[in-house]
């Protein structure tokens, strides 16, 4: 391999295809004089502009169809023109570069052309000088050389995550090896489950109950769980009615005196809400409308006036005090019943993180643009991280998150897309650059993931998601079984 | 190639140069005293007649301390039954020195009609050009003597008489042409031959294709220079190019027009150009990535340490520094 031209921070590499390098492979030009190295990765793979190949290709064409004949090359001569032909220019962007044997963001010269030794740097080596793996590993998967990467989970902690990729490519997948991880390390992790996907993470592939099944907790709405209004704070159920519900601002007055009137009488009960709904001395467009709240509140299941029916958050969260997650499992809830239920999940997470009563909690949200209302975004970058929600956002609609959620992400799991809009979407992140994303994620195969940001140190690493013995897989319904 | 082994060369900058041909059209730029011309018309005479052509190229690779680079390669393509066929020859690189150029050159002599006595060896500046011909003119007599009623093409003309094709040598190719009943016929893209102050080849202007301007009793009055084939200007489609066409003037007059014409009926003539010659250039000439692949060859079957010398005219004159390096 020899270094051909360098243009701002794209290097472009001559290389011959029995040098096997591929998209997202690393290389170190060394330039021994000065005992320094650059690391650049290929992002890109071309033929080399070879002079007279149009040529010999129009030559080849027609010998392929009208003409047959035969060489006599003795030599063979005509492999070493082959070869030629068959150059590649490999596109590379500088990552870093080694000085003394030490990782340096040092980019600001160049390495002799004529002089400087190219090779692959093993992916093992990269990992060793970036500091990749620390403290609390977690194995993400196969890289080359038949090593694995892994990841430090402190890079996780106090993160903002995104996990995105088109379907069928395994997005949930690895958001579930991230999960358990997680757990693994003791950390407490909420999972908003739109497909109840996550419901089986405690049992294995084979049906049989795992190490995780006492640290995985199942929660279905109006199932087991259910709270009291008596349990509910006002402001988490003004939410609901504002977010959820659409309840205007006259009427959210009126609820909020009817709600002190009932929890100053010891009566916070859906059927003392009813009552009281029912003879509150006011407009009745304002008892319409919230008697038509009250319903859909009595109707979504979520709520019961019996203690015991009820389940609060905390008694989940001091089960998993060592490590374990709580799954809330939103398959078959009606849109507005959802939010409802995350409204209320939030609500009592940042409840519970202002009485100290929780550390903090890493929360994967698939598919989060339909349940999360337009406020929780900024919310969950800024404020709710503050309190300790670390999130990471599921989806395969790059688009439904919004451009300032992708400038402060600090990790992007990133699988493939063909689609360049959605490529272009999530090359707004700030961690990479462009062309990165749109080069190397359109070629991923499926299971195979670009991870970018903080978790690899800035080194984009493309990974083969392992395979993890639970029972992963999303119930679709088929007609054709 | 062993003596090279081990020394650096200079690979030229411009591949494509390949070796001057000498021999297409070697008639000197006067006008000839022919008495007359005729216009022929033709008929496409299509039967199972074998067109077979043949082409050489060589170029040059570049320069070693002790001599020079070159590569040669011929190709044989013939249109049998509608179907176009090909053997290609090559490349072969050679190492020129003033050491080695004799041994070489008898090398591809000793397959030649000339006689080795009394053999000029050329300079380094020209032997690549006369080993190209050289190889040619072998070419030119395997098909000679292997085939049987074809028609032979070759890219020049029939004018003997100079270094690269000595009379004795173009006579007997000819003649163990005709012993095959094979009839062979050159053709000359360019042509410096004028008749009355007029370039030949313009001469048939808006006459229409196919047909053939015979130039008859074409004489120079001096000097080494037989036209061992009658000269002829051919036009053979609308709209497109003239060449000059020689043809064996040993073959009676009738099978020459015959000749002609199942030249016509059997092969693809694009541009007024028969294809199988076409072919034949295509295939012999070499592309640069050829160039540089055989450049790689050289350097790794041989180990020779590639350099870049200065070019001196661009030291000196800059951007007016014009012409070959050196």
């Amino acid at each position: 391999m020899r270094v051909y031209r360098k243009e701002g921070n794209t290097v472009q590499i001559l290389c011959f295809p029995s040098e096997s390098v591929e998209k997202g492979d690393y290389l170190l030009i060394e330039d021994l004089k000065i005992d320094r190295g650059l690391i650049a990765q290929v992002i890109d793979v071309h033929f080399a502009n070879v002079p007279g190949i149009l040529e010999e290709l129009l030559r080849d064409s027609a010998s392929d169809e009208e003409l047959f004949g035969e060489s006599f090359d003795p030599l063979e001569v005509s492999s070493h023109v082959n070869h030629i032909q068959d150059a590649w220019m490999l596109i590379c962007k500088i990552r870093g570069c080694v000085e003394n044997g030490k990782l340096s963001v040092n980019t600001s010269w160049l390495p002799s052309r004529s002089q400087s030794k190219v090779g692959k740097l093993p992916m093992a080596s990269l990992s060793t000088l970036a500091k990749i793996d620390g403290t609390l590993p977690i194995s993400l998967g196969e890289i080359k050389e038949s090593s694995h990467l892994i990841i430090d989970a402190h890079a996780l902690d106090g993160r903002l995550n995104i996990v995105t990729g088109k379907k069928e490519t395994g997005k949930s997948h690895l958001s579930k090896l991230l999960a358990l991880s997680l757990v693994d390390h003791g950390a407490t992790v909420v999972v908003l489950d739109l497909n109840g996907e996550y419901t089986n993470l405690g049992f294995s592939s084979n049906g049989e109950e795992n190490k995780y099944r006492s640290k995985i907790h199942v929660l279905t709405p109006g199932a087991n769980l259910r709270t009291t209004l008596f349990q509910m704070d006002l402001r988490v159920m003004l939410n609901i009615l504002f977010h959820a519900l659409n309840l205007p601002g006259t009427s959210a007055r009126e609820f909020r005196r009817i709600w002190q009137f009932l929890r100053e009488r010891h009566n916070l009960t859906l059927d003392g809400l009813g009552e009281a709904i029912k003879d509150w001395k006011c407009n009745q467009q304002v008892r319409d409308a919230l008697f038509s709240r009250y319903h859909s509140l009595l109707n979504s299941g979520f709520f019961t006036d019996i203690p015991a029916e009820a389940t609060t958050l905390e008694e989940f969260f001091d089960r998993i005090q060592e490590g374990g997650a709580l799954i809330i499992n939103l398959r078959d809830v009606s849109v507005v019943d959802r939010q409802i239920v995350v409204e209320y999940t939030l609500g009592k997470l940042l409840e519970l993180f202002t009485r100290w009563k929780l550390r903090a909690v890493f929360l994967f949200a698939e598919e989060a643009h339909l349940y999360l209302r337009e406020t929780y975004w900024e919310d969950i970058v800024t404020r709710m991280r503050h309190f300790g929600v670390f999130t990471t956002f599921v989806t395969n609609q790059p688009d439904t998150i919004r451009e300032n959620i992708y400038r402060q992400a600090d990790n992007i799991f990133l699988f493939n897309f063909t689609n360049e809009r959605d490529l272009e979407t999530v090359s707004r992140a700030a961690r990479v650059d462009a062309e990165t994303v749109k080069l190397i994620a359109q070629n991923l195969p499926p299971h195979y993931c670009l991870v970018l940001g903080k978790a690899v140190k800035d080194f984009p690493i493309v990974t083969r998601v392992r395979a993890l013995d639970v029972k992963t897989m999303g119930q679709t319904r088929l007609f054709f079984q | 190639m062993r003596s090279v082994h081990g020394e650096r060369f200079q690979p030229y900058a411009n591949p494509y140069t390949p070796a001057e041909r000498s021999f297409e059209d070697p008639l000197p730029v006067a006008d000839s005293d022919a008495t007359g011309t005729q216009l022929i018309r033709l008929r496409p005479l299509p039967d199972e007649t074998t067109v077979t052509a043949i082409d050489v190229s060589s170029i040059r690779l570049g320069e070693t301390e002790t001599g020079l680079l070159c590569a040669i390669r011929g190709v044989i393509v013939w249109k049998e039954k509608g179907q176009y066929r090909y053997l290609r020859l090559g490349p072969f690189p050679f190492h020129i020195t003033e050491e080695n150029k004799r041994e070489i050159y008898s090398l591809f002599r000793q397959y030649s009609f000339e006689r080795p006595e009394g053999m000029m060896t050329p300079s380094l500046l020209n032997i690549q050009a006369r080993m190209g011909n050289l190889f040619e003119r072998w070419l030119q007599m395997c098909v000679s003597s292997s085939c049987r009623g074809d028609l032979i093409l070759w890219d020049g003309s029939l004018t003997a008489g100079t270094v690269d094709s000595p009379v004795n040598v173009v006579s007997q190719l000819l003649e163990i042409a005709r012993i095959g009943f094979n009839s062979v016929l050159a053709f000359s893209k360019v042509s410096r031959l004028r008749l009355h102050g007029h370039r030949i080849i313009d001469l048939l202007g808006e006459c229409q294709p196919p047909c053939l301007l015979e130039i008859e009793d074409v004489h120079f009055p001096s000097g080494p220079i037989r036209l061992l084939g009658d000269i002829y200007i051919a036009k053979f489609s609308r709209g497109s190019c003239s060449f000059r066409l020689d043809i064996d003037r040993r073959i009676p007059r009738e099978q020459r027009l015959e000749a002609m014409q199942k030249l016509l009926g059997n092969d693809v003539l694009h541009q007024g150009y028969p294809e199988t010659l076409r072919l034949a250039h295509i295939f012999s000439t070499f592309t640069a990535s050829e160039v540089i692949g055989i450049q790689r060859y050289v350097a790794q079957e041989w180990g020779l340490r590639m350099v870049t010398r200065p070019n001196v005219r661009r030291l000196l004159f800059g951007p007016f520094g014009k012409g070959p390096e050196g």
